[in-house]
């Protein structure tokens, strides 16, 4: 890789100038010094923002923004009914699909991660949007072909849109945890003569428990957090994280969506505990060596899976060709036509947004991967005590709703001396600070591949510890760095909670764009949008899981 | 015979994993496939227990041919390299889950498991989790699971290969004491020498897909049919067609001279390096016996023979 060694050149010569050992231990503690600030000033203090904004009254410590979980309980019976169907529906189904992986072929099981991975480069209402097409007064199923005129918005509205759009990680998760499978399990359990169903009831599922409960929380919390959905399609039913983002839109009352967001962040911070207790249990679990497949008889237990598999790849496939065909279809007098009008018509919403977009992406993914990579030296390999503390903070934009983060940026620097509202700067740093913890994470799991003794050899032989981040951990985390900035950019491209305060309306992103446009019933502008960041997203991806599997073949 | 391989063959992307593999096996004889890694050695396994599909070829078992079925339809029992046990179950579950599936009542399970965990020395310990035994009682429950439901046949896949040398003498002999209780058949797999020796009534030697020569132990290396198996089997001496163990290189009065060219202690043995003849030959002689210096002349008998 050419860019690589051009790098380490670079950073070569800066270090060239500072052979002395003093130089080095300076620079290695202003490094380490100014993360601790960035981590700090961007991470925890807009944190504890929210909870001034919340409790701190008049100079009191005061409750009163509370007593809404007294007063409106409602809310939060909403907020939870909605988040646990949501989760029950979104495991079920992420369950069935990856017990069915076990059956199919490689080729099979391809087509099903690559549409799974659609889904998860779409922007979070594109559910939504089409639900409405579909299902809505007007919708092309019930109003087209089934002929009713039902009211689609509320409850079941949102848990299906939720449901479709959080099973797909889900699934991700519950087949990578399938795949680490010693699968000798299995076939011990097929030589005593087991049946599928009994292989499925007494061994499978009972050590997939972990990764189960990983999906059941984490669509838990995600449900709570989302705002979209139900705004778009809850109608009149309304949630803590809706009724958070219109007290401060709408109600201009900070202080009432404070307290909301924090009564939402402590189910997730229970979650979160839960979550890396489970993920430690998930780790022990044993590495599938062998590459054979496992051949279980369909029978049994085996026809459930399919229908349930079935019956979601088919919602999934109808969901995107109907974003697709709305791009480039329109109605008249109820004769549906080709045309490509709805291209012509989001043109100036492109031109508005969309390069910005992916410039603020890049330059979000280029620097949580950096500031990934620095902190993850001082914390994963050096082992600094207190800079674990400091990677513990910058764990913090992922436990709590994007709303909670997004709020503590507008109250934290609206002020002097850090007044950066209305700029682009407070989206950029809003945007790196929220893919941190995603890169922390990808980066340190590439790490646990750099063996100890490597860097005891590189110490040994008297180089200092920053030679040991240029030489040895930067290009032996290469394949790390590489996944980190895929992720994060294509996080930022489709994020819109933690922004959607801070954005100005000068400098829309795309997202916020194609949320404007659901919101007043534009669909049709809005599909050719979603279908964009869509392509983009999915080009990205694509292209760097093939750069990624040839630059691993260097990084063993 | 009780186990009959025919002709079996195993592509995997066009390449022959193992290609016309034949031999067969007596009730209650222990055979073993010995070879390098690679060989195919475990793919063979693998297509008897029927956990792979085989493209070509007949396995036939007391009279039945087999190689059509599903692995549960077959009645092979499989102990894997890994064991296999179910991690979430304890060791009394572990030993009766496939009674599950014969149509045993619960009672009767747990009697046979009790009586099973007691042949297998395992007492006391039917309730503890599989995860909290050591590796030799987890091969023990992964052995006693698999014999509880009464296989025709045993197959195990390296099955001291994550064992410790000092257990691994121990569960040899575990091995045929099992099996002379309960009668069974068996093959195993492995690319240890020793594990071969120590238990098998035949040894199978395959090299790249391919049986070298089906044997004894004590033919196999006496009477080695190819180069392969000479040098997999113990070290030799080979000059043109013709080779010596080290070990059968004798001292003689009346033999030819040779020079010490080289030495090391070795233990129970010394292993000389002899120049004779202007070639170089390793010899090997017990500690207990007489020493000789580097540099000095002895007689030797050097009694090659065709490979």
């Amino acid at each position: 890789m050419g860019m690589r060694k051009k790098t380490i050149g670079m950073m070569d010569s800066m270090m060239m100038v500072s052979k002395n050992k003093r130089v080095l231990d300076l620079m290695y503690k202003i490094l380490k010094i100014s993360i601790i600030l960035l981590v700090l000033v961007f991470v925890l203090y807009p944190f504890l923002s929210v909870f001034e904004k919340a409790l701190y009254i008049d100079g009191r410590i005061d409750f009163s923004e509370f007593l809404f979980i007294q007063d409106e309980f409602n809310l939060v019976r909403n907020s939870i009914l909605s988040a646990i169907l949501t989760a029950l529906l979104s495991t079920l189904f992420a369950l069935a699909l990856s017990l069915m992986t076990l059956f199919i072929s490689e080729k099979q099981k391809n087509i099903i991660m690559f549409i799974l991975l659609l889904t998860m480069v779409s922007p979070p209402f594109i559910g939504s949007l089409t639900y409405i097409e579909l299902f809505g007064r007007n919708g092309f199923i019930t109003k087209d072909i089934l002929n009713l005129s039902i009211n689609p918005y509320g409850l079941w509205g949102i848990v299906s849109v939720q449901t479709l759009g959080f099973t797909s990680l889900n699934a991700v998760l519950l087949i990578g945890y399938l795949e680490s499978f010693d699968y000798t399990v299995i076939e011990s359990a097929k030589s005593l003569k087991a049946t599928t169903t009994s292989i499925l009831v007494d061994i499978v599922i009972p050590l997939m428990k972990p990764a189960i409960a990983v999906c059941f929380l984490l669509s838990f919390i995600r449900s709570m957090a989302d705002f979209s959905t139900p705004i778009i399609i809850g109608g009149a039913f309304n949630t803590l994280a809706t009724e958070s983002y219109l007290s401060i839109i709408a109600k201009g009352n900070p202080g009432r969506a404070s307290a909301m967001s924090i009564v939402l962040f402590v189910p997730s911070i229970v979650v979160f505990v839960i979550y890396s207790h489970f993920l430690k249990e998930q780790q022990r679990a044993s590495k599938n060596l062998r590459q054979t497949q496992v051949r279980m008889k369909k029978t049994g237990l085996y026809h459930l899976i399919r229908l349930l598999a079935l019956f979601f790849i088919l919602w999934l496939v109808i969901q995107y060709l109907a974003i697709f065909t709305s791009s480039f279809t329109d109605k008249y007098r109820g004769e549906t036509y080709f045309t490509l009008q709805n291209i012509i018509d989001s043109i100036p919403y492109v031109k508005d947004s969309f390069l910005r977009s992916i410039i603020y992406s890049m330059i979000a993914g280029f620097f949580a991967t950096l500031i990934g990579l620095i902190l993850s030296f001082y914390s994963y390999i050096m082992r600094d005590r207190f800079m674990k503390v400091v990677d513990f903070i910058s764990n913090m934009p992922y436990i709590v709703p994007g709303t909670f983060f997004g709020l503590g940026y507008v109250f934290a620097f609206n002020d002097y001396p850090l007044k950066l509202t209305g700029t682009a700067a407070i989206v950029l740093l809003n945007l790196i600070f929220r893919q941190l913890p995603m890169s922390l994470r990808t980066i340190q799991n590439s790490m646990t591949q750099i063996e100890g003794a490597t860097l005891n050899s590189a110490k040994d032989l008297g180089a200092h510890n920053l030679y040991i981040l240029k030489d040895m951990i930067f290009p032996m985390s290469y394949s790390g760095l590489f996944l980190s900035f895929t992720n994060a950019f294509i996080s930022s491209m489709t994020t819109i909670g933690s922004i959607i305060f801070l954005v100005y309306p000068s400098r829309k992103v795309a997202t916020f764009v194609l949320f404007d446009l659901v919101s007043s019933g534009k669909y049709k502008v809005a599909s050719v949008l979603s279908c964009i960041i869509i392509i983009v997203c999915l080009s990205v991806s694509l292209i760097s899981r093939r750069i990624f599997n040839r630059s691993s073949k260097y990084v063993s | 015979m009780f186990l009959e391989i025919k002709n079996l063959t195993k592509r995997y992307n066009r390449i022959e994993a193992i290609k016309n593999i034949s031999f067969t096996a007596e009730e209650k004889e222990i055979i073993c496939i010995l070879g390098p890694s690679g060989c195919g050695k475990t793919t063979i396994l693998q297509s008897i227990g029927g956990f792979i599909k085989i493209d070509g070829g007949e396995i036939i078992l007391d009279g039945e041919h087999v190689e059509n079925l599903e692995p549960e339809e077959r009645n092979i029992a499989t102990v894997f390299q890994s064991y296999g046990l179910f991690p979430h179950k304890s060791v009394l579950e572990n030993i009766t889950y496939g009674l599950k599936f014969r149509g045993y009542r619960k009672k009767d399970a747990l009697m046979e498991g009790m009586k099973m965990l007691e042949v297998l020395n395992l007492k006391g310990y039917e309730n503890k989790k599989v995860t909290e035994l050591s590796g030799g009682e987890q091969q023990r429950v992964a052995l006693g699971r698999a014999l509880i439901v009464k296989p025709k046949l045993l197959l195990l896949d390296e099955p001291f290969s994550n064992l410790d040398t000092k257990l691994r003498v121990t569960m040899r002999k575990e091995l045929l004491r099992i099996r002379d209780h309960f009668n069974i058949t068996m093959l195993f797999v492995t690319h240890d020498q020793e594990d071969a020796f120590s238990i098998a009534d035949r040894i199978i030697v395959m090299n790249k897909g391919k049986i070298e020569q089906i044997d004894t132990a004590r033919n196999i290396y006496l009477n080695p049919k190819t180069e392969f198996v000479l040098n997999f089997v113990g070290s030799a001496n080979v000059d043109r067609g013709y080779f010596i163990r080290p070990e059968a290189i004798k001292l003689s009065p009346e033999g030819e001279e040779a020079t010490v060219v080289g030495k090391t202690f070795k233990g129970f043995f010394i292993e000389y390096t002899i120049e004779y003849n202007k070639n170089i030959y390793k010899m090997i002689r017990l500690s207990s016996e007489e020493e000789f210096e580097i540099g000095s002349k002895i007689k030797i008998e050097m009694g090659m023979r065709k490979i």
